[in-house]
């Protein structure tokens, strides 16, 4: 089972959903979980902090093999990717030593830099449905002015959004 | 700073939010502002290094783990990437399906929208310290709309950032 974690979660490209959709056709054509486990992973998934793709791998696991199998399939998902990450860091590190790679490290550093700005704006644009937009830019404008004038910390401006949203009703 | 001190602030910023780069800001928050263990050329680098391979989005957290502390921090910034992903069984076992209450979700929508407002603001003093010259604006532009506009995967926008960086080295 961890093999089948191991391949998909470090060969699948564009992060997360992509990736679940891949583990969702391993996991049912081999009969090792069902269609309804699968979609009540994937809702709880999206409800559970961090990274939605680990927690969908330890539910999928956890049913397959029980807590033995949730840990598999988060270690399986994240040890070879995590490696790489940090052999990466040690050649941006010698990007100051080294001038042509300092130039290419400089570059990636900019596109990434464009990709998180995407990436804000995209989740921004999932949050949209018809009703609601009024409510979009009142919160950013709310975090923003706490940020900036009255001092909050950004846990602070998440936590006060929680409990706002819990009495919103798109 | 000791790594148990470490693992917390790192778990403190992925527990509380609900996609990868949202955590930034928190984690920014710690550790560039107050603690001073890492600078925001760093982070840059941190987040540059998660999106060069596969894996998930969230990864930045083991770079920015190994920038502070070796080996052993790569070791707590992995523990706290994927220590929130088993809170998913205590859901499984106890909760189910009532988990999707409209309030939860709710606060999950505004606390993405928070996140991602926060994640904006936090990019101004990154975009400060990786923007010098007109190069990096047109490369970081060009990644901005490619992310936006087209399903294109984020290696595939930082491999050909490097080639661009290469080129324009060597013309």
């Amino acid at each position: 089972m961890s093999l089948v974690f191991l391949r998909i979660g470090n060969t699948t490209l564009g992060g997360g959903d992509p990736t679940i959709a891949a583990l969702q056709r391993e996991l049912i054509r081999r009969g090792w979980i069902t269609q309804e486990q699968f979609a009540l992973a994937f809702a709880l998934a999206r409800i559970t902090p961090g990274t939605n793709m680990l927690a969908f791998s330890a539910a999928a696991g956890w049913y397959i093999f029980g807590l033995a199998g949730a840990l598999g399939a988060v270690l399986a998902v994240t040890i070879p990717s995590s490696l790489l990450v940090v052999w990466l860091t040690g050649i941006y590190g010698a990007g100051t030593q080294i001038r042509w790679l300092g130039a290419v490290v400089a570059s990636t550093i900019a596109a990434a830099l464009g990709i998180m700005i995407a990436a804000a704006l995209t989740l921004i644009r999932s949050q949209i449905i018809a009703n609601n937009r009024w409510v979009i830019p009142l919160l950013i404008a709310g975090g923003a002015f706490g940020l900036r004038f009255v001092g909050l910390t950004p846990l602070e401006i998440i936590a006060l959004a929680g409990v706002a949203g819990l009495f919103w009703r798109p | 700073m000791n790594l148990l001190l470490l693992y917390l602030l790192l778990l403190k910023a992925t527990m509380t939010s609900f996609s990868g780069l949202a955590s930034l800001p928190v984690l920014r928050s710690d550790l560039v502002i107050r603690y001073h263990v890492l600078t925001d050329a760093q982070l840059n680098t941190a987040v540059a290094a998660g999106r060069m391979g596969p894996g998930p989005v969230g990864n930045y957290v083991v770079s920015v783990g190994y920038q502070i502390g070796g080996y052993p921090g790569a070791a707590a910034g992995w523990l706290a990437m994927i220590t929130p992903a088993f809170v998913i069984i205590v859901l499984l076992r106890f909760v189910g399906r009532r988990a999707e209450h409209p309030r939860v979700r709710g606060m999950i929508r505004a606390i993405t929208l928070a996140g991602a407002g926060l994640l904006l603001a936090a990019a101004v003093p990154l975009a400060r310290e990786a923007i010098h010259g007109p190069l990096p604006f047109v490369i970081a532009s060009a990644s901005l709309l490619l992310s936006l506009l087209t399903k294109i995967d984020s290696i595939w926008v930082v491999l050909g950032a490097a080639l661009a960086g290469l080129l324009a080295f060597y013309l």
